[in-house]
Parts: structure tokens; sequence; C-alpha cells
């Protein structure tokens, strides 16, 4: 209680010698606590932007040799072909990848062992060097079987190249438009 | 006394002693500071767009071609779906959720005369088309009359044997009644820029082989082409008021034997009076025709002949109307005018585009070649401007003196900060706002008259960049300023000859500013997709996409056309010059 007279009465004895001066360290705060606030409202900002984009993957065109180290070993993407169209199909690598059931097929033409449905390795075109598999031996249940693995192969994943026959890389422009 | 009780007490102490210094300074300091707060909480806004959208405006695709850069399509057209290829036409009785027609020239003017057919306060209003005679008077015409020319004309075209017809006319309601009317009676239009020298339009309809040629007294060197081009068998003089009176059917001595003359007026009011009111059925009605437009590049240069089908127009209409956002979509409450000429082909769709939107539509003939916006504009407050860049520059530089000065130039960063950081249009009628109206703003479409049929202020700008036609470059500081002062928003779009409509064309709510001397041209439209092939200069790598320009889509004439221009896609995936 004593105290509290004792400031009020040293609060009264000072009135009088406020100054009405502008340079006073409160209003020193103040000033720059508005200049701050004027600061941060009003300095411009860029517009923003988005983190850049993955860069495209460019279309190639792959002979059976050129395909084969896409198999999803020593941190490669995996793709695998289809009637001449290579599919991206690292985002399924569970399945396709190293270790997965169906990863005979990464780096390799898939279009026998999908029509047949089978995940054998004699399924797979032996003779690298030799033409493409023509599939013509097929049956009609197994053509449908292929075009359902096709059509769910588009929807899910990109195509990023073809697959020619080693020896006719040259011939492009006939299926190397086909859209993305 | 411990330790914390002297600390206390010194703290004590001092606050009292800080705010001891309390004087009529810090009062005013304090009252700045919190009027400044709630100043910025109060008129705190969104912006018109999520800043996000403008930061990624167009869609890459993950493959790219050897020697080429991805696809660039616009977000609201992505990839693996059909371009905007036409109107979808509902034919009246069709179901609501059926897929409607693409359409072609002829529902776009029977959309004009139907009103507006989506259930909403505005259902059945009509657009009206008027003509600015001067700066003083406008004549409104009745759209069942021009129905009436249309039919007229194209059956007095059709019945005299004319199959490919020229127009050759200024901005007029005849230029787009014969348009109309060519593809109502089953004729190819070919439309010619105006004004031209007389050896450029005999050169004109004789690469077009035209047979018939509508045109207005005057302009058209009738001896010259009839000296040269033999081909002519038809001529419609379009009469003006002034001179109706002159015997226009008479052909010169010695001249023009073959060539079967008369005037549009006497075709008109020849015909007994409910003949041609109504338009042709829509059952069993022809395959539409082509219609043909030259493009201008520099002066000197042979015009470039464009073919573009019924199918690429309506695809770069709907494509038009599509770009601009729902809730600001053109409609009976806007004034549309072209201050650019018709004959080119974005200024055309755009037309028409308001058209099908049942917006008035104004024509001032001035207006085609006019640079200046003030007599362009003179007579009439347009919502919608169609403007070329020439003129847009010259309006800037004129109203550079007013932003010079202290209140004019302070008033103007305002403007400007509101739409470049806070991305919105700067509001309307604030006492601010209509301080800036009276001393910066520059008179656009403010008219004395009383005949204007609204008082709305202008509300978008469009501007084209001509590929090839050395057409001035607009920055994007200069665009900013231009919205800045015309208080409209504006649509900066890439145009090439072989593309009806637009290749590119900036986003409706974007406004940023950047360091330029040409503004990026925005995304692709839905009609379009476009990308780039490597050229020597300009290869495309895992860091940019550019090389010569390269549009696809239905409104591209031959579906793919090469610009012969090198740009690149920005950051922000919007189309530039290199």
């Amino acid at each position: 209680m004593d105290y509290v007279q004792q400031r009020v009465a040293q609060a009264a004895s000072n009135t009088d010698a406020s100054s009405s001066s502008l340079f006073t360290p409160l209003n020193a705060i103040l000033l720059s606590l508005l200049l701050y606030t004027a600061y941060t409202f009003l300095k411009p900002t860029p517009p923003p932007s988005l983190p850049r984009e993955e860069p495209a993957t460019v279309f190639r065109t792959f002979t059976p040799r050129t395909l084969l180290p896409y198999n999803g070993e020593n941190g490669m993407p995996v793709y695998l072909a289809v009637r001449g169209r290579v599919f991206d199909v690292t985002r399924g690598r569970n399945f396709y990848g190293p270790g997965g059931p169906y990863a005979n097929f990464a780096g390799r033409d898939a279009s026998r062992g999908l029509a047949c449905g089978s995940f054998d390795e004699d399924m797979l075109t032996k003779d690298l060097d030799g033409p493409l598999d023509t599939l013509a031996d097929l049956g009609a249940e197994e053509m449908e079987a292929l075009r359902g693995w096709e059509e769910r192969f588009e929807e899910k994943y990109l195509v990023v190249g073809r697959l020619v026959a080693v020896g006719e890389e040259g011939a492009r422009e006939d299926g190397g438009q086909e859209k993305a | 006394m411990g330790f914390f009780d002297n600390l206390l007490l010194n703290l004590d102490a001092s606050v009292t002693g800080l705010f001891g210094q309390w004087n009529i300074w810090t009062s005013l300091l304090a009252t700045a500071l919190v009027g400044f707060l709630t100043y910025q909480v109060a008129t705190r806004q969104d912006p018109d767009t999520h800043p996000f959208l403008l930061a990624r405006q167009a869609q890459g695709t993950a493959v790219r071609q050897p020697g080429e850069s991805p696809v660039y399509r616009s977000q609201a057209a992505p990839h693996g779906m059909l371009l905007n290829a036409g109107l979808n036409v509902k034919d009246p009785g069709a179901s609501k959720w059926s897929r409607g027609r693409d359409g072609d020239l002829r529902d776009v003017w029977r959309q004009a005369v139907a009103g507006v057919q989506e259930p909403g306060p505005t259902k059945g209003a009509k657009g009206r088309i008027l003509t600015v005679l001067g700066a003083e008077k406008i004549v409104e015409h009745n759209l069942d009359d021009i129905t009436r020319q249309i039919n007229l004309i194209g059956q007095h075209i059709a019945d005299q044997g004319g199959n490919r017809v020229a127009i050759y006319l200024p901005n007029s309601v005849e230029l787009l009644a014969t348009l109309f009317a060519c593809a109502f009676y089953n004729l190819t239009a070919v439309i010619l820029p105006f004004d031209q020298p007389d050896d450029a339009v005999i050169s004109m309809l004789r690469r077009s082989a035209t047979d018939t040629v509508v045109t207005a007294p005057g302009s058209f060197p009738f001896d010259a082409v009839v000296k040269n081009y033999p081909s002519l068998r038809q001529l419609i003089w379009v009469v003006d008021e002034g001179s109706k009176h002159m015997d226009w059917n008479e052909v010169p001595q010695g001249t023009g034997g073959s060539v079967n003359v008369s005037t549009w007026q006497d075709i008109v009011n020849d015909a007994p009076l409910d003949a041609g009111k109504t338009l042709p059925p829509l059952e069993g009605q022809k395959e539409p025709r082509d219609v043909t437009v030259f493009w201008q590049s520099k002066p000197g240069q042979q015009e470039e002949m464009v073919r573009f089908t019924a199918g690429n127009f309506v695809s770069a209409i709907a494509a038009q109307i599509f770009a601009i956002p729902t809730s600001q979509r053109m409609g009976p409450s806007d004034l549309f005018l072209p201050a650019d000429s018709l004959a080119n082909s974005h200024t055309l769709v755009l037309t028409l585009a308001a058209l099908f939107s049942n917006a008035s539509v104004a024509f001032n003939s001035v207006a085609s070649q006019a640079d200046d916006l003030a007599t362009a504009t003179g007579g009439i407050a347009p919502t919608i401007l169609v403007a070329t860049p020439a003129a847009l520059l010259k309006l800037h530089t004129e109203s550079k003196p007013a932003l010079s000065s202290f209140i004019g130039s302070k008033l103007h960063w305002l403007q400007t900060r509101s739409l470049t950081q806070k991305g919105m249009m700067p509001a309307a009628g604030g006492l601010l706002s209509s301080y800036y109206d009276r001393t910066v703003r520059p008179a656009l479409g403010t008219t004395t008259t009383t005949t204007t049929p609204n008082k709305k202020k202008l509300r978008l700008i469009v501007t084209a960049e001509r590929v090839g036609a050395d057409t001035p470059k607009l920055s994007s500081a200069v665009l900013s300023d231009l919205r800045a002062l015309t208080g409209a928003r504006i649509m900066y779009a890439l145009t090439a000859a072989k593309v009806a409509g637009a290749v590119t064309q900036t986003n409706f709510y974007d406004y940023r500013v950047f360091d330029d001397k040409c503004s990026h041209f925005g995304p692709p439209l839905t009609s379009t997709e476009v990308l780039f092939r490597d050229t020597e200069q300009y290869k495309t790598s895992d860091n940019i996409s550019q090389g010569e320009i390269i549009v696809r889509g239905p409104c591209v004439a031959g579906m793919e056309a090469a610009l012969g221009v090198a740009g690149k896609m920005r950051e922000d995936n919007t189309l530039a010059y290199v």
C-alpha cells in the first residue's frame, strides 16, 4: 500500500514535466511499429509460382535389345512393349518391377504373354535380334484378352516409345505419331 | 527486498515513465497505426481468381516427340478429350441432356433472332444491332428486317447464278447480313479487307475466283475491275442514305456490259413486304460452305488467302465464348463494338460470339481502320471492345501527361497495386476512383446522346497480336496501365492467318506484370493445342520448350498450321515470343 501511495505521489509530481516533443522514446517505438506494418502490408510481392514440372519424356524408338535395360533394376524405369508400343509402367513397379509377379515382362515384348495370360519365360521372344512376334498364331480369344490389357495400359500408363525389330529403326513416321 | 522485487519496481517505473511521455504526437501515431490496420483488414478482398491458376495456365503432355516440345493445352481442355469443336446447338424439342450439334454460321443468326434460351431472368432477351453514324446519330436495326435482308439478298444472288460472293464493305450490318445470306443460301463468302488499292482488290477477286461482289460505291474500282476481271457476273451496291436517289443500276457505256448491277436497297424494297420473313428451314439444309478471308501481313506483301470451313468458325466462336468465365459471359446487357476490321477472322469471330450470346452489337464504319479509340467509340458506350494494339498504345501514350501529375500518379499507383498485388480489378464508384475517373481516365465510350441502350461502363477490351504483320507489341506493364486507366479487363491474343479466332489468349483475370517488351499471350484456347518444333536457333530441351509455334485444332484451317515464328512456353505455361 505504501508503495502505491508513493508511486501515485511520484506520478502526480511528474505531470507538468511531460513534454510535447515528437522525439520521445515512446513515439519512436510507435513510429517504427507503424512503418514496419506499412512496409509488410505494402511491399510488392512477385506473383506466386509453382515448382517446375517434370521434364517430358522424349518419345523414342526401341529395338528388343535397347529395351532390355528398362527392367527396373539399377534404378532404371520399367518399360514393357505391347504390340509395338512401349509403355512406361514404372508406377506399377510392384507388379512389373524386379520381384513382382510380372517381372518377366519388364524390358521385353509382353504381347504374347499378356494375350495368353501366362508369365512364363517361353512366352518372350528369344531372339532379340530377330523379327518381332507377329502373334499370327493366336486365336480370337487371346487377341481379345490382349486388347483388354492394352486398354488398361492406355488408361493407366504413358506410351513412351515404339518397338521395332533390329534394322527397322529408320522406318519412322508410320506408327511414331501416335498420340500419348 | 529481494532481487525480483527490485526488478519489478524498475519495470513498473520504466513502463510508467514510458507512457508518461504520452503526448499529442503519440495519440496521432497511435490513431494512424490503428486506422491503417483497420483499413487493411476491412478492405481486404479475395483476388478475382486463385493465384495458382495463373501460375500454371496450360498443361503439357508428359511425352514429347523428338525435335518437338510437349503439346500444350488449356487447363479447361484436358489431354485425351476432344477440343472445343462447336457451339453445342440444341434443336427445339431435343432432350436437355443430349449433346448438341456443332452448328455453323446459320445457327449463330438463328440464336441471335431467337434470344436467350436458358431459363432465367434474361430468357427471351435479344441483343440489338446498331449502326453509329458520326458522333451523334445511332440507327437501330430491327432484327427481323435484317433477317428479311438476309433472305432477299441471298435469294437474289442465288437466282442470278452467283456462287462465290466477295464482300468488300466497311464494318457494317450489310457485311454481316451478306455473310449470313451466303451461309443460308449455299454460297461461298469471300471477305476482302476494306480500303485496299485497286490492283490488290483485283488480285484478291481473281485469286478467290469470285463471280459476285457486294460493295459500296466510291471505294470499289468498278471500271478497273470490269476491265481486268471479266469473270465478274454480278454486282450489288450498298448505297447509303444520302445517295439513294441516284440511278446506280445504270452501267457506264462501254464498260461492264456483262455485269448485272443492282443496289441493296432496290432488292430489299422492291420485294413484296411479306417476302423473305422466315429463314430457310433447319431440316434438310445443305452442308455449310467455306468462308474465305484474306490475311494482311506487312504492307506491300501479298495477302494470304485462307479458306475456313464452317467448322473452323464455330469452333473458334465456342472457344471465345468459353474464354470468358461463366460469371462474366457476354449477354443481353452487353454492348459489343468491334473497333477493328471485321475482315480479320479474330474480330469477326468475336462479333459472331457476341451475336450468339445475344449481346447487342454496334457497327461503326470508321472504326475499322481507326487507331484512335476516342473516335471509334464516339457516340456510343460499349461494354466490350475489340481494339487494335496500335489504338491501345496510342491511348496509353495520350494518357501519360495525366498520369505524371502528382495526384494522378498516386491514384494510378493505387489502382495498379490493386491489380498486380491483390489480383483484383479496382472497384468502381469509390471516392478515389471517381476522382481518378475525372482526372486520369481517358474519355472512352462516354457519350452525350441519350439514345445509347445502356449506361454501363466498358468492362472488357480484346486485342490481338497478328503474327508476321508487324503489329506493335504491348508489354505487360502497358497492359496493366491500360487496365487501370480504362477500368476494363484486357485479353491479349495471338492470332495467325490459318487460325480462325486466336491461337492463345491471356487469361481474363491475369493482371500480372513482368519485366518484358512484349507481354506473353496466355495459354491456348479450348479449341487449340500448341507445340514448338525445333529450329536452327531454338531447340526444346528438358529445361525449356521453345521453337517454331505449331497450332492444331478444329479452328485451324487444315487442322495444323506452322506459324513461322519462334515462341516459347514460360514457366507459368503461357506462350511468349522468344
